[in-house]
């Protein structure tokens, strides 16, 4: 049985992101919806793997703007809804997620804004609790996975009691953490599915009008938000030191025990915030008032920094108040970096934890493992098929702007196919603009699921306005990078069940595209396809080209469970002249060179038999070396 | 208790560590501990770096400070010279036998790593993982297992907190029949190893 599905009174081990989940289910949610994206893509995953069970409704939508309307047209008809995103995604859902803090909501509704502070897999590390003020929606913070499963229920709560939407925001390091969890409560027998669109046309149409009166009412919710809430989104911990700490989120899982390593603990009052925006009125007023030295400890930017300065100055207290001063503005934060930070501010402290013998030093020293294409990506070949068809079609001087993906790890040598990645979809209204001031030819490189996520205005857009640039959709049929999950080319539901599948080729024909379709692993034939193509290209007309193959973490679980042999490549020594073309020219990690010899091997186990290496060698110097499973092909 | 009991678990993608610190967490629940297992990747679904922060103790402060760890579980062994940063000189440090150089890197060989993290700490124990999963179950998959095995036989202090008896129940959580049998024999052969090598 799933462990979100356990027993109240039982004791689980759940991720961050399972607890959200867990804490979902338990608050009677009927629908969620999502978009993937890493550090919350395993809530929604999770609800997705037993929603069937649970008979709710759960969706990958196309991206967060439409999975947020999703789950609020439900919150607004009477069905207690979550949607789940990372920090990036809510600048998708933004505009939809400002006119909600309007209209607000009719049933329980959790925006969850999965933050990625040292940017462990984003373009940024932009601090959503910003948000909370730009919408009027108040932002629920815990400090721990466990206290994920209880803010997801106190927010669904406070998202009731005021006919709101609330953001509950989570880090990455909360997200990714598992923690035991005592369940308190069973799941709901049967949660409200059913619900009731009440017309009321001047709440749920945003004219000016009607947007004005709303605001009104909007700013009353908020106020008494800020004045009437307090425990459990704040805590008082060892009232009445002169010393205070005000930490916010998992910051406060830092504190707790920085103090206590610090012998600090009984000296220091401590104000747990559990919701930074707004933060609670009354408590930080009963705490500043008692206070000579406040610090407050929290992750990325002073928001609740800014609001406790605020409301000393409105009460003309005379504490002196630090935040970052001593805490880190940048980065994710640790026990170690708020241990140092506290020491600093209290004097108080040997700043020494525990004596690390340090990294040892060695000659060579020991390589870094950046994170590389797998064996037998067929992004690897899309790129190599593609460098080599622009360079038959003398076309020398080319640009490839690039998107969100595992295909983003093309920027790096020998490909370079990567030379901007900016937001989702972006490749595409980049390579227009540049079109229009540059002379290179412009290959826009972009994902299957990031082209239906945002890709495709932009190229109705790169037709419509004359822009002279080659969409290259990388097709494996799947949004990989995440972890697997279906989108409209996939032909099945967050769910598995079967559903119509939309192949981009469509779309682009449909747009104007003269459209390729190539596959990968045959290296030689989608070359001679792709220098085709690019000279109807310099011709003049609108070419697009689609490489498709599937994910070959797929294709090697597929192999595994059907007990399918793949091929397996091996080196002729005798026939390798040791030119490295193999090793330069496709930088796969199945290719290595043992100390000392001039010939690479391929590594049988890391193999997965895409062929590409066989198509670089000039020598014929690489073949299969096991006897390959008939119609082996099919699995990719 | 004013410290957590720190494990780091390093390795490479696709080794087994996910799992493995979800089997100590699995554990500690049934020991009636409180622990913290924090997953630390980047972007690479295989083949990258891994660690595995485990903290056991009241208190939710995922990420162990360097030189924090007291215990050391390393699947390979660069990834095992490149977590000495978490280590103390009484931190007890165990090295799978195994050596997965990234490509076309210029790397150390085996025996300077494990002699320089020797250099600085007392106990670094290697062992040959993969040869107790190989006997048993026929292939590598086990190695995890055999090391956590391992560990709890040469650091008691691990083995009070964690107990046989804890892993192996958590074990009948994640295995069934078979594999169930199976990796309770690689866990408890590698903890007699373990044991054997501090005289127990």
């Amino acid at each position: 049985m799933h462990p979100v599905l356990a027993r109240k009174g039982e004791t689980v081990l759940l991720m961050g992101n399972e607890a959200v989940a867990r804490g979902a289910l338990e608050s009677g949610i009927c629908l969620a919806a999502a978009y993937p994206g890493t550090p919350s893509t395993e809530i929604v995953e999770t609800l997705s793997e037993v929603a069937k069970d649970l008979k709710i409704w759960v969706e990958w939508s196309v991206n967060e703007k439409v999975a947020f309307e999703t789950a609020y047209a439900a919150a607004i008809s009477g069905v207690k809804s979550l949607t789940a995103m990372k920090h990036v995604g809510l600048n998708v859902a933004a505009d939809i997620l400002m006119s909600s803090a309007y209209a607000g909501v009719k049933a329980g509704f959790v925006i969850v804004s999965a933050d990625d502070p040292g940017h462990h897999s984003s373009q940024n590390e932009q601090d959503n609790r910003w948000y909370g003020f730009i919408s009027h929606i108040p932002v629920v913070e815990p400090s721990s996975p466990r206290e994920a499963y209880y803010f997801t229920k106190e927010s669904f709560k406070l998202s009731e009691k005021y006919g709101h939407p609330v953001i509950l925001r989570t880090t990455t390091r909360l997200s990714h953490t598992r923690q035991p969890v005592t369940l308190e409560e069973d799941l709901p027998a049967s949660p409200v599915c059913k619900g009731v669109f009440e017309k009321a046309i001047d709440r749920w149409v945003l004219v000016p009008g009607h947007a004005k009166k709303l605001k009104i009412k909007l700013l009353e919710i908020w106020k008494k938000i800020q004045y009437d809430t307090s425990e459990p989104f704040a805590k008082i911990i060892n009232p009445g030191m002169k010393d205070v700490i005000i930490a916010s989120g998992i910051a406060y899982s830092h504190v707790e025990e920085a103090l206590r390593i610090a012998g600090l603990e009984s000296k220091v009052t401590i104000l747990k915030v559990n919701m930074p925006v707004p933060v609670p009125r009354k408590p930080v007023e009963e705490v500043l008032r008692n206070a000579e030295r406040v610090l407050i400890v929290e992750e990325l930017d002073p928001v609740v920094e800014k609001q406790v300065k605020s409301i000393s100055k409105e009460l003309g207290l005379a504490c002196e108040i630090y935040g970052k001063e001593y805490i880190p503005e940048n980065d994710e934060l640790s026990l170690q970096v708020v241990y140092n930070g506290i020491c600093r501010f209290s004097g108080k402290c040997d700043p020494v934890m525990w004596e690390s013998i340090g990294e040892l030093k060695l000659e060579p020293q020991i390589p870094p493992r950046p994170p590389v294409l797998c064996p037998g990506c067929p992004h690897r070949s899309s790129y190599y098929i593609v460098k080599t068809a622009l360079n038959k079609a003398g076309i020398r001087k080319v640009i490839f702007t690039g998107d969100i993906g595992c295909y983003t790890l093309g920027f790096q040598k020998p490909f370079e196919t990567q030379m901007t990645s900016f937001e989702m979809g972006g490749a595409i209204g980049i390579a227009h603009g540049l079109s229009k001031v540059v002379d290179e030819a412009i290959v826009a490189v972009v994902g299957d699921s990031t082209f239906y996520h945002a890709g495709i205005p932009g190229v109705i857009n790169l037709v419509f306005n004359k822009g002279r640039a080659i969409p290259m959709i990388l097709d494996n049929s799947v949004t990989a990078m995440t972890g697997h999950q279906p989108h409209p080319g996939t032909g099945v539901t967050a769910v598995g069940e079967p559903t119509v599948r939309i192949l981009p080729e469509n779309i682009l024909r449909a747009i104007g595209f003269e459209t390729f379709v190539i596959n990968p692993l045959k290296v030689k034939d989608s070359i001679s396809v792709l220098a085709k193509a690019l000279e109807e290209f310099k011709d003049g007309k609108n070419i697009a080209i689609i490489s498709r193959a599937r994910c070959a973490l797929e294709v090697l679980r597929d192999a595994r469970k059907t007990k399918t042999v793949l091929p397996v490549y091996k080196v002729d020594p005798e026939k390798c002249t040791g030119c490295l073309a193999c090793v330069n020219l496709s930088a796969c990690p199945a290719l290595v060179l043992e100390p000392d010899s001039r010939k690479p091997v391929i590594i049988e186990e890391l193999c997965a038999g895409c062929g590409l290496c066989a198509s670089i060698c000039p020598f014929n110097a690489i073949s299969v070396a096991n006897t390959p499973t008939q119609d082996w092909e099919k699995l990719w | 208790m004013k410290s957590r009991f720190n494990l780091i678990l390093v390795g490479v993608g696709g080794q087994g560590l996910i799992t493995l610190g979800r089997l100590i967490g699995e554990a500690c629940i049934r020991a009636g501990l409180n622990v913290t297992v924090a997953e630390v990747h980047g972007m690479s679904q295989r083949g990258g770096s891994v660690v595995v922060h485990v903290r056991i103790g009241e208190g939710d402060s995922p990420v162990i400070p360097l030189g924090g760890a007291h215990h050391i579980i390393a699947m390979e062994v660069l990834e095992a010279g490149r977590s000495a940063r978490y280590a103390n000189r009484d931190t007890v440090m165990v090295v799978n036998d195994l050596l997965l150089p990234p490509p076309l890197a210029k790397h150390p060989g085996k025996k300077e790593v494990i002699d320089a993290l020797k250099s600085k700490l007392e106990r670094v124990y290697i062992y040959d993982a993969e040869g107790v999963s190989k006997k048993i179950m026929g292939t590598p998959i086990s190695s995890n297992i055999a090391l956590l095995g391992f560990s709890l036989g040469v650091n008691p202090a691990l083995e009070s907190l964690i107990s046989r008896v804890a892993v192996e129940k958590a074990l009948e959580a994640i295995f069934k029949e078979k594999a169930l049998d199976l990796n309770k024999k690689v866990f408890e052969e590698a903890f007699r190893e373990g044991r054997s090598n501090i005289g127990g």
